[in-house]
């Protein structure tokens, strides 16, 4: 995904640092920052960003005034308001003045970043900020991991789940997180796979005794070692809403249906010489 | 792991079904457990953690989901166990950890809930716990659910 320019506005430096600090980690870049309204205006121009943060109170003029200049220039200019009030009057003024969201100070960065994915992503909403803020990082853990865990090399898949049911044969650990968002994880493949990669785990030979609750119980900790990973990086570019994971439940056996109609989740598939990994993970619907 | 945990999930179960229209449940049988459990067709997976760790699972027949969909849908006929009849399966497991953590709260021991995992099938086997996990039966007009709950030590 290409980076999305942000521009923003607000007279205070600290109130700039740490938009741009929020931002840093993520798909987002900091393209421009103006401390009065002209300076907005000639900014916006300049370097044409795909989303501003903007204040209320500027020296010059305020942000509603400055929205107002800026769509003069670009009618199709996507704004979020970031003020210190967050009333009804202020909301209606700024949303005839064409600002498309308003958060309130302090922000945090889970809302900063959900807000400007939502707008720039108007048709996908809460799909492409699953996606792009939460299972590409999945994706990415789980990558890393069979090297660390198993040593081994994959081609990563990501897609949307159109399906409410996956089917497994063989084994599925299961973790739930919680937290903001709420969800939960599958890891599963089938019987063959995991013996080959619970063999690779422990440092077995393909001739060595392993038995079925230890190939399982390998599984199991590999998804919870994975998902832990993740939820940890996750938290650490969304400082503010921590997520948590539950201990792993696992399912063995023949055809499987693990039904998800409550999430919206996203497939992702690790295709490996010792077979495919298939990881799904799921968040509650609505942001 | 201690059997006074286990009240909150039993008191929940009996305090939430009558609010949905079931008749009172009745606890049938408890054993503590230390085999994986086998599905009866439908389990619903629960995690939660915070000051105590685990997970709790409702196991029951497809037979026993479908009564309970229907019940939940005011009676409305469930022939197969579908989408819908999944989505009321899943919502009552969460309604019911939910009404847990709060019992558990009033024990000093706050918990935060996962989304309900869902599964179905014929054949196979579901693990929760390294150790030994508690296994109540409870009786709904002839129903049986099981409830499995493990917590880390």
């Amino acid at each position: 995904m290409e980076k999305v320019k942000v521009m923003v506005v607000d007279d205070s430096r600290i109130s700039r640092m740490m938009v741009s600090s929020m931002l840093a980690k993520t798909n987002f870049e900091v393209c421009a920052m103006a401390e009065n309204s002209a300076e907005a205006v000639a900014l916006y121009a300049k370097t044409k960003p795909d989303v501003v943060t903007m204040d209320m109170n500027l020296p010059d003029a305020d942000g509603i005034e400055c929205t107002r200049r800026i769509h003069a220039i670009d009618p199709k200019a996507k704004i979020v308001m970031i003020s210190a009030m967050k009333d009804a009057k202020l909301i209606m003024q700024g949303r005839m003045a064409g600002i498309g969201s308003f958060l309130q100070k302090p922000v945090s960065t889970n809302e900063l970043i959900d807000t400007l994915m939502i707008m720039c992503n108007e048709n996908v909403g809460a799909v492409a900020v699953y996606r792009e803020s939460y299972v590409t990082t999945f994706a990415k853990v789980l990558q890393q991991s069979l090297v660390s865990i198993f040593g081994i090399q994959s081609e990563i898949e990501i897609s949307q789940n159109e399906e409410s049911v996956l089917r497994v044969d063989g084994v599925a650990a299961v973790i739930g997180i919680v937290g903001e968002p709420k969800g939960r994880v599958a890891l599963y493949m089938d019987s063959e796979t995991m013996y080959s990669l619970s063999r690779a785990m422990l440092g077995m030979d393909p001739q060595d005794d392993l038995s079925a609750d230890e190939a399982e119980a390998a599984i199991e900790e590999a998804g919870n070692i994975i998902t832990g990973r993740a939820v940890s990086r996750v938290n650490d570019v969304f400082k503010d809403k921590e997520m948590r994971i539950t201990p792993p439940g696992t399912v063995i056996g023949s055809d499987i249906i693990l039904s998800n109609p409550e999430l919206i989740s996203f497939n992702v598939v690790a295709k490996t010489s010792y077979g495919n990994v298939f990881m799904n993970v799921g968040f509650a619907r609505g942001v | 792991m201690d059997v006074k945990l286990v009240n909150p999930f039993i008191d929940a179960f009996t305090t939430v079904l009558p609010q949905m229209g079931f008749p009172t449940p009745q606890r049938t049988g408890m054993t503590v457990n230390n085999q994986n459990a086998v599905s009866q067709g439908v389990a619903v997976i629960v995690g939660f953690t915070k000051e105590i760790r685990g997970n709790v699972v409702y196991n029951m027949s497809e037979d026993t989901a479908k009564f309970i969909a229907s019940t939940m849908m005011m009676g409305m006929p469930v022939e197969s166990f579908d989408e819908m009849a999944q989505s009321a399966i899943s919502e009552m497991s969460n309604m019911l950890t939910a009404n847990a953590a709060t019992n558990l709260t009033a024990l000093g021991l706050e918990v935060d809930i996962s989304t309900p995992s869902l599964t179905v099938g014929s054949d196979f086997q579901i693990k929760i716990s390294n150790e030994q996990y508690l296994c109540v039966v409870m009786d709904i007009s002839g129903h049986q659910v099981e409830i499995d709950i493990a917590v880390q030590q």
